[in-house]
This record gives structure tokens, sequence and C-alpha cells, in this order.
């Protein structure tokens, strides 16, 4: 007997007719429901089927199998030369997709123009603003040495040129000619005013005159005692001798003025002669670069203007080897020296740069002016720019994670910013907030061409489109990789010869074809999908390895299926203590679930725990209790606050589908509630509103359910039972449950038809059921699962509307119908007013 | 004096830093301190309150010219006075602190008196191992003012000045000889500035009007050292006495002391300072 529509309205014949033909497709299976067969359990690789002994017989693939969309985005990506272009590669983590970019870039940037070398040198008109020069590939990292060579000449040349004897002798030569014009008026002046008997007496601060006698001061008593004229002369003399003096005196600072111009003329020109020999051969190595001769013109000239900087003794020279510390170490020397931003290596052949930023902050991306503490204070220069990743690959291609390049404060805005305006400009993160004003350097910006491919998951693809309005314009390139490939005999050869590029590259012993087909099947396994293989190529990787490892163990050559086996197995023993945990509790009955008996309105359920990186199912009890009520569902978990939006869902839909199945006729006065038993987490998800639905049928024809049966699938308000998450892990814990209490043959599942394609479950629950002692059932709609759980007929409307007698939704009707007239009794009873039809859930 | 001290082996002397309102230099300062701690001496700072300029302050004409030539200033002898108090106060503070750190006693003495009268008179008051350092760098205008300090001060056997472009007092350090007959107490007293500090060059400059001569004094000196090869032996013709000269050779060395004779081919008692003022950066001592 099958489910069968509720009956249409006699004013919908089209209606009758539609739900006619469902009738007749439901109808064709109307044999009793079989478990499923062992093939459906696990799709296997027959080893044999595979055409090879062992991988060193296969040809190791580098790349990615049935990707192909995604590496023609990459290609188009990377031949696009247009700064928006830029790309970002979706998909699932440790798919192996960043290496296949990487390979597939590093070939193709092989044969491009290796990109241009770039530094900064002072600016010596504004030091606060460094200059940046671009240069060949290969030449900056000369241009600094022989900086640093023309200096070291320097340091040498110019000490012995201006202690030499040629500019001392000229030195003094201005010197004693200025001096001696001085002192000559200043002792004529002191020679006239002896010859009138009047001593210039030099204080701390000046000078003074007084009369003398035979060379001798006059004291003031004696003065005093002279006749007036007297004394009125020698004040006169003295006046007189005061202003000349004055005038000798106001002369100086000018003749000073003047002394010190000679010399530094004469600095100058000696200065140019040695500097401009120093740096003519860094002129000519770089002669057909014109910034770079600019460059030079401007560091000789300020060589020449701060020329004192040479005949300083820095105080580091070495008191052992005698020999002055290095030119690059020298504070006094640092503004001629080179900061080398880009420096490749001088082979041509290098190709375009390709970058990999692991820690993607804002100042590895865009470069940083660094500062180091100087007497307490703060203090930078030219030589403290250091590169960020776009400096590195600029001209080539920048490869960053996007979730980290997110997670960096400020990273994402600069990243953006340096592309949209195609230069590199370095800021401290604090100028651009605005939120501290302190002087830095302005470098120039250095012109910015390059390839940007963001790796990150699709959501975050998914975030960044909907959110960042920028984001689509510059990564215009979608390269989205599949976490699974059909599962297909070249797939299947493909994916061994991906293992065996895991053998190569790992160095591990050959796996066989055993081996091979188990690790295919693994594949399946992990992509939830008998019909996928997972491209979670890390993941593989791992269990090759740990094979290697067990086969080793085990004394093997080669990586056998018992290794891979062991090492599959071995890795969920290290994951499942929680497992073990969960099951502990079910078999010492702390958490209550039945494996056999039945029960009225109570089923067993099923979910998933994900820890981490390992999946398992556990049972959980689910029990309904109805009454008379106003048309109200009780979702506990929801009224609690454990419930998940999607559950709640879940809840709603099943009231429907008692609703459009039973009150036809009948108002449905009842209210029910719904709980998951011993749940003291959040529950999520639609995946056991089935199982509830059973759960309720049952409490309404109070026909009790087998329990040893688990459910899962989630039901649709036609009762058509639909595909969930998770099908393998969920049939599995309970498979686990029941082992531990004893396998009795009577024990199974029951999944939606749907996921029967996804089916990979575990060796020892395929050979359980192939024994006989567990079943698999794929239900369709919700009349054939009740009946296996109830053994009891769901039962079709007949021609005259009712459900034949005995069946479940005849016993459901029954019970709603005598919940309605209760109801209305008891409406009768007190005020009459009170309504107990509606189709109202909670 | 140093040279008896260090001639009789004797541990101590005196150092008479004679100090005038006007700033000293400190090179001069550094000198007189090192030489006191080479000889184990103390340091009797003696600023001389030049009576003189109080007699000139007591003019009713009596005013300043500024050194830049543009401002004068009437004087008196109390502003004298008072500016010479406050110089006094302000040297005292800064010796002080400088004899506690290199750990040297320090006397200070304020007179009023002719500057060189004060010094004679300090200077027979301490018996007779005195070292004069004058705080004021020589120029070229004080060409008989050291001749004079010889002359005035019989209490000194020796005398440190610095020139005004004085700039170190650590190098090498030059003994100066002119007569064979010198030898011994220069060097000695080199070497006691020397201190056997084995960074520290020690340089015997032979100085002689002859080929002969030098040749003559250049052997002995060989033969005096023996196979004391830490001494470097430069040798030095200056013909004549023209101040230049010498001052060329001192320019040379690059020393950091120089010891050498008074009144010699070097440093002539009648000569012209200002060539050896513009080229001396280190302190110059004079023996007697």
């Amino acid at each position: 007997m099958f489910f069968k529509r509720s009956q249409p309205d006699a004013a919908q014949p089209g209606a009758h007719k539609a739900a006619k033909s469902e009738v007749e497709v439901l109808a064709t299976s109307d044999a009793p429901i079989m478990p499923l067969p062992i093939p459906d359990l696990r799709r296997t690789v027959d080893p044999a089927g595979l055409g090879f002994t062992t991988t060193t017989e296969l040809e190791p693939i580098s790349g990615l199998i049935g990707q192909d969309r995604a590496l023609r985005a990459i290609e188009f990506g990377a031949n696009m030369r247009s700064n928006d272009f830029n790309v970002f590669v979706l998909g699932p983590p440790a798919s192996g997709k960043r290496t296949a970019v990487k390979q597939y870039l590093e070939r193709k940037a092989h044969g491009e123009a290796p990109p241009a070398d770039w530094v900064y040198v002072n600016n010596f008109d504004n030091p606060n603003r460094p200059k940046a020069i671009r240069l060949p590939s290969g030449r900056a990292r000369p241009l600094a040495k022989a900086m640093i060579g023309a200096i070291d000449e320097l340091r040498a040349t110019i000490p012995a040129t201006f202690e030499g004897e040629d500019y001392g002798a000229r030195r003094r030569s201005i010197e004693e000619q200025f001096r001696s014009g001085q002192e000559g008026a200043f002792e004529e002046l002191n020679k006239r005013a002896a010859e009138q008997n009047i001593a210039i007496v030099r204080t701390p601060t000046g000078f003074v005159m007084a009369p003398t006698h035979e060379g001798k001061i006059v004291k003031p008593e004696v003065f005093n005692t002279l006749p007036e004229a007297m004394r009125k002369e020698v004040e006169t003399r003295i006046e007189s001798l005061q202003k000349e003096l004055e005038q000798i005196l106001e002369r100086v600072p000018k003749s000073d003025k003047l002394r010190r111009q000679h010399v530094s003329e004469l600095n100058t020109e000696v200065a140019t002669i040695v500097v401009r020999d120093a740096l003519a051969d860094v002129e000519a190595a770089f002669a057909g670069e014109a910034e770079v001769k600019s460059y030079i013109e401007a560091a000789g000239s300020d060589l020449v203007r701060n020329v004192g900087l040479f005949l300083v003794q820095s105080g580091e020279e070495s008191e052992i080897v005698k020999q002055p510390a290095d030119t690059a170490r020298d504070p006094r020397f640092r503004r001629y020296l080179v900061n080398v931003m880009v420096g490749n290596g001088e082979a041509a052949d290098e190709g375009a740069a390709i970058y990999e930023e692991l820690n993607p902050t804002y100042g590895n991306v865009v470069g940083r002016v660094e500062h180091i503490a100087q007497m307490g204070a703060l203090v930078t220069d030219f030589l403290l720019i250091k590169p960020g990743a776009l400096h590195l690959a600029n001209g080539g291609y920048l490869l960053v994670d996007a979730r980290k390049l997110l997670l960096s404060p400020f990273a994402w805005e600069a990243l953006k910013r340096a592309l949209k305006a195609r230069e590199i400009r370095i800021e401290q993160p604090s100028e651009m907030s605005g939120l501290v004003s302190t002087q830095s350097l302005d470098p120039e910006p250095i012109p910015l061409n390059v390839k940007v491919v963001l790796f990150g998951d699709r959501e975050l693809y998914y975030l960044l489109s909907m959110n960042d309005p920028d984001f689509a314009g510059l990564f215009k390139v979608q390269a989205d990789f599949d976490d699974s490939i059909d599962r297909s005999t070249d797939n299947d050869r493909a994916y061994a010869r991906v293992i065996a590029s895991i053998v190569r590259d790992h160095n591990l012993k050959p796996a066989n074809a055993s081996a091979v087909a188990r690790l295919i099947e693994e594949g399946a396994r992990l992509a939830d999908d008998r019909e996928k293989l997972s491209i979670q190529i890390g993941h593989l990787a791992d269990i090759v390895r740990e094979a290697d490892y067990w086969a080793s163990d085990a004394g093997s050559t080669e990586i056998t299926r018992e290794a891979v086996v062991r090492a599959v197995n071995e890795h969920t023993q290290r994951s499942d203590r929680m497992r073990d945990r969960a099951q502990e509790t079910i078999s010492r009955e702390i958490v209550l679930v039945d494996i056999e008996g039945a029960k009225v309105g109570q089923i067993n359920g099923l979910s998933v725990l994900q820890l981490g990186n390992f999946a398992f199912g556990r049972p959980s009890r689910i029990t309904a209790r109805v009454r008379m009520g106003s048309g109200r569902v009780t979702d506990i978990e929801r009224e609690a606050k454990l419930g998940g939006p999607l559950h709640s869902k879940g809840v709603m839909i099943l009231w429907g589908y008692l609703a459009g199945t039973f009150a036809h006729n009948v108002p449905l006065a009842m209210a029910a509630t719904l709980v998951f038993e011993q749940s003291y987490g959040g529950v999520d998800g639609d995946s056991a509103s089935s199982a509830e639905l059973y759960a309720l049928l049952s409490a309404l024809s109070e026909v009790p359910i087998k329990q040893s049966f688990a459910v899962t699938g989630s039901v649709n308000q036609n009762g058509e039972v639909q595909a969930i998450g998770g099908v393998n892990e969920k049939i599995e814990g309970f498979f686990d449950v029941c082992r531990a209490r004893g396998l009795t043959g009577e024990q199974g599942v029951l999944i939606p038809k749907s996921n029967v394609q996804h089916l990979m479950l575990r060796e020892d629950v395929v050979e359980a059921v192939r024994e006989g002692k567990f079943a698999v059932y794929s239900i369709g709609h919700i009349s054939q699962g009740i009946e296996i759980l109830t053994g009891v007929k769901a039962g079709d409307r007949g021609p005259d509307g009712e459900f034949p007698a005995g069946t479940i939704n005849r016993l459901v009707e029954d019970k709603l119908r005598t919940f309605a007239d209760r109801a209305r009794a008891f409406g009768s009873r007190s005020s009459g007013t009170q309504s107990t039809a509606g189709d109202r859930t909670s | 004096m140093i040279a008896h001290v260090a001639e009789a082996g004797e541990g101590r002397g005196r150092v008479v830093l004679h100090l005038t309102q006007s700033a000293p230099n400190p090179v001069a300062v550094e000198a007189a301190v090192r030489v006191a701690r080479a000889f184990q001496s103390e340091i009797e700072s003696l600023f001389v309150e030049d009576s003189t300029l109080l007699d000139i302050a007591a003019f009713p004409f009596a005013c300043e010219i500024s050194l830049c030539g543009r401002h004068r200033r009437d004087l008196s002898p109390e502003i004298v006075a008072r500016q010479m108090r406050a110089a006094a106060a302000a040297l005292t503070r800064r010796l002080s602190a400088l004899a506690q750190r290199a750990e040297i006693p320090l006397h200070v003495t304020v007179v009023r008196n002719e500057p060189v009268t004060a010094l004679a008179e300090a200077c027979a008051a301490n018996g007779p191992w005195n070292v004069v350092a004058l705080g004021e760098p020589i120029s070229g205008l004080d060409a008989g003012r050291l001749a004079q300090v010889f002359a005035g001060v019989p209490g000194t056997t020796g005398l440190i000045v610095v020139g005004p472009r004085a700039r170190r007092s650590e190098g090498r350090i030059v003994a100066v000889v002119e007569d064979i007959g010198e030898f011994d107490a220069v060097l000695r007293t080199a070497r006691r500035l020397h201190d056997g500090d084995e960074d520290t060059q020690l340089t015997l400059l032979l100085v002689s009007d002859s080929e002969d001569e030098a040749r003559l004094m250049d052997e002995q000196a060989r033969l005096a050292l023996g196979d004391d090869d830490s001494v470097e032996i430069v040798r030095a013709r200056v013909e004549t006495t023209e101040p230049g000269i010498a001052a060329e050779v001192i320019r040379k060395l690059s020393a950091g002391f120089i010891v050498g004779r008074f009144g010699g081919l070097l440093l002539p008692s009648g000569g012209n300072l200002r060539p050896l003022a513009a080229v001396l950066e280190c302190p110059l001592f004079l023996m007697r």
C-alpha cells in the first residue's frame, strides 16, 4: 500500500489528474521495500582495471586534473596585461590550486622579460623625498657597490689631498694674507697709540685705552692732578684712537667672511678634482642611464659641498687593525649609499618575477619606512625604506592569500590603492589614518605593473563581490576550482597519476594498484559522493605519506592497500576521542537511545558532529507527544533557543504536510511537542524533519515505531523525503552504536533515496550488510518510511475519501477527528467561541 | 722645574694655572691637568683680578669698545670688579668639577694684582717646583709676554702655553732637543708625560742649524737610547731664526704635546710668536 495524495477538491479536476499520475509513479513500487544492495553502499575500484602494477609505471601529473575551467581562467588572467584583470582563485583548501597556479605561472614567467631593478637614493635637494631610480635588470646591486667603492676611495684620497703640502700651502697663504692684514692694522694702531702715550688694553669683552707714562699706565689719581688742558688733550687723543679702533674691529667680520669665501673656493676647487676622479668610474659604468647620471652629478656636488665629512674622524676606526669601519656602516656616508629595493640577478633568462607573500601585512605588501632609535628619538632615512611584495613582484605576479590579506589592517586597501593608481606609494599607516603627523619620508612612488593572484574560498569571494565595490573592478578574473571531479575511468587513472606525483614529490615508496584503488575510494569518500573524487590533494597526500609510514612499519617495499587502510583508520583513531565518548554515553545508557523494541512517538534521529576535519554521526532520541489543542506544534528546541532556523523551518514544513494530508474535512485540533531528547547543544538543519514527522504520526496513530531503525532525511510538504548531508557518517554512527550493543540483523537506517548516490560507507559497515546484520533503506516518500518503521501500511484514501481501516493514516485521521470533536464539545461547554481549527505552528 | 722634579726622581710638584677674567682655553686646562697627573702634583688655580684694569676703569673717560667694534660702554671700577668676581666664581666651579673627576688636589686663589706680579708672588710663596700653565692662549701680540713671565717669575721652572688654534692634548709626544746636554732632562720629562702608553708615539726631535751638528746629536741620542726602539728620532734643520721655519717644523709633527726649551732655535726668547700661534694645535711645555 502506497501513499496517495489527499483527495483533491471536486472543483479542481485538473489537480486530481496531476495527483493521479504521481500516485501511479508511487504505485509502481508496490513490492516491499528492500534494503539497498551491497554495490549501492560503496563504489569500489577494481585494481586490475587500473592497468598498472605500481605507481612507478605512471607518469606523474604535477598540475590539476579536471579543472580546465579554472586553468583557462588563470591563463586568460595571466595573459591579459591590464591592471584590473587580476585573478581570484576560488577553491577548497589543500586542493593543490596554489601549487598548480604557481607551476603554470612559473612556466609562463620563464619566457617573459625580466623585471627592472629599482633603487632608492638620497634626494639631495629634499632628503624627505627619496628618489626612485629604475635600472635594467641586474644593475641595481652593481650601482650600490660602485657607490660604496667611490666613497671608499674618497675616504682615502680626500684626507690625503687636504693634508697634502699643496693644499696646505695655498690655505696658509690665504690665512696669512688676511691675518697679516688685520693684525698689521691693529699693530699699526697700537704703535701710534704708544707714540701718543696711550695703551690699548684687552679686556675679556673688548678693549679699553688709558694714558701711559714711560710705558706704564698712569694711575687715575695722578692723571687727575694734571692740568685741565692736558687731560682734555689726552681724552681727545683717546677718542680719536677709539674711533680708529672701532673701524679696524668692524672690518674684522667682513674680512673674515672674505677669508672664508676664499678658503671655501679653494676647498671646492680641490674637492671637485678628487670627487670627479672617484665618481668617474661609476658614471662610465652607467653611462646609458640618464637618471643615474643625474643622481651622480647631484651626489658629486653634495660630496664637494660636504668634503669636511671625510676629514673628521668617525671614532669607529678599529684600534687593532687600524682600518676605518666599513663605509656602509659609517653614518657619515649613508646619504651616498644606494638602497636596492629590487635587485635581480644578472642572468637574463630568469624571467618575470613570481612572488608569494605568506604574511601580507601592510608593510609586507607595499613596503615600509623603518626607524632606528637614536638618543631616544626615532629617526629614519632613505636606506630604511624596505621593499614590499609589490616591489618584489613588480613586472610579474604576486600571489597572496585573500583571507590573510583581509585580516591584516590596512593591507587590502593599500593593495587596491596601488593597483588602481598603478604605482607603489609607501605611506605609514598612521599617516593614512591622519592620527599622527610626524615628519617621515615620502619616497617617490614606483610605477606598478603586476598581476595579483588572490587565493580564497568561495564564501570570501562572494562576500567581497557583495560588499566591496572595488573588488569586482580590480579582480575581474574568477578562477573557480571545483571541490571535486567527476568519477570516470579516465579520471580514476588521472587520480592515480596524481598519487604517483605525490609519491615522487615526497620520495615515498611506490604504491601498488590495490593501494591506489583504495586511495581512489577514499577520494570518493572525501568528496561525500560516490560519483565524485575529492581534489583535496593536501589531504590525499597526508594519507599517502602516512600509508608510506605504515608500509615501512610492516616491512613492505611498497604502499599496499592494507597500509592505506591502516593510515585511514589510524588517522580516524587519533581524532575520534569525542566519538568514542559519545558512544560510551549511549552504551552506558547515560544518553538514552533504544535500538530494540518499539515505542509510540519515539524515534532515532541522526546528527553529524564536525570536530576540526573529523566528522562523525550520532543517534539522538526524538520524541513527540500529542494532545487536544488549538493546532500548534511546539518545537521545544526552538522554544529553548537551541534550534536553528533551518530546524524550525523543517518543523513548520512537517506541520504543513499534516495539515495538507489530514485537515481537509476536519480541523487540526491538536497540539504537539517535539524534542531532541538529551540535546544540550544547538540543533540546526532540517535532516531530522522526516524523523520528527514519523514520531508525530506514531504519536497520533499510537502505533509504535521499531527502535532498531534510525532515520535521516528532510521532508517537504508533499511528504517527499529529500537529500541531506553527511549520510555516510550518520549511517556509520548508528552502526557503531548497534555494533557496540550487538548487531541483531533487525537494525538499519532509513536514508533519502536521493542520497544513495553519495554512499561510500566504511568497509566494516558494508561487510555487516553483506552478512545480513545491518541494512540501509532508501526512502522516497514518508509513507514508505512509516511502513518500514511500524510494519503497518500507511494507507491511501479510497474513492470514498477515507483511508482504509487499520492503516496509519486512518488512525491518525481518526485521532484528529476525536480531538476535533472533543474540542468542539469543550468549546460549546465553555464560551463556545474558541476556535480549534488552524494551521499555525510555532 | 718639572724637569728638575723628573730629574731628581721626586714625585710631587705644583701646577699653577694662571687665569684671568678671560675664559681659559679648554686645551690649556686639559694640559694642566695632564701634567699634574703625570707628576702627581696639585693644581693651584690662580685667578688674577687685573689691578691695571681696575685702574683704567677709574678714569672718567673710561669706556670699553666691544670686540666687534660696534658697541661702547662706560666702565667703572665697580662694574669691572663685579665682572671679575663673577668670572672667578664660574671658573672655580668648573675647575673644581674637573679636578674632582681627575682626582687631583685643587687650591683656588684669587688675588688682585698686576698679572705677572701676582704670578711671581704665588710661585715664590709656595716653593721652587712650579709649572705655570697660562689659561689664555698666546697670540701674535704677545711677543714679549713669555720672556716676561720667565724673567719676572723666578719661581717657575716651566711654562705651558697653547695657541688660539689649540684642539688636542692627546697624541704623539714630541721632545724637542736643540743641545745634547739637555737631552736627558727633556726626554725624561716627555717620558713622564708619555707614561708608557703604548698607543702614543714618543718622538725625539733633534733640532740643529747644521748637518754636522744634527749628525752628532743623532749619534749621541741613539747611544743614549741604547736598544730602546720605542722612541722615534726625527731630525730637523733650522738654519735661521726666522720664526716661520720653526713653526712649520712644529706643524708637520701633528703632535699632541710638545716639550722643549724656551729660548732656543724653536722658540727664541725675543722672537715673533705669531707663526707659532698660527700652527700650534697642542700644548707646548717650555722648560726654563
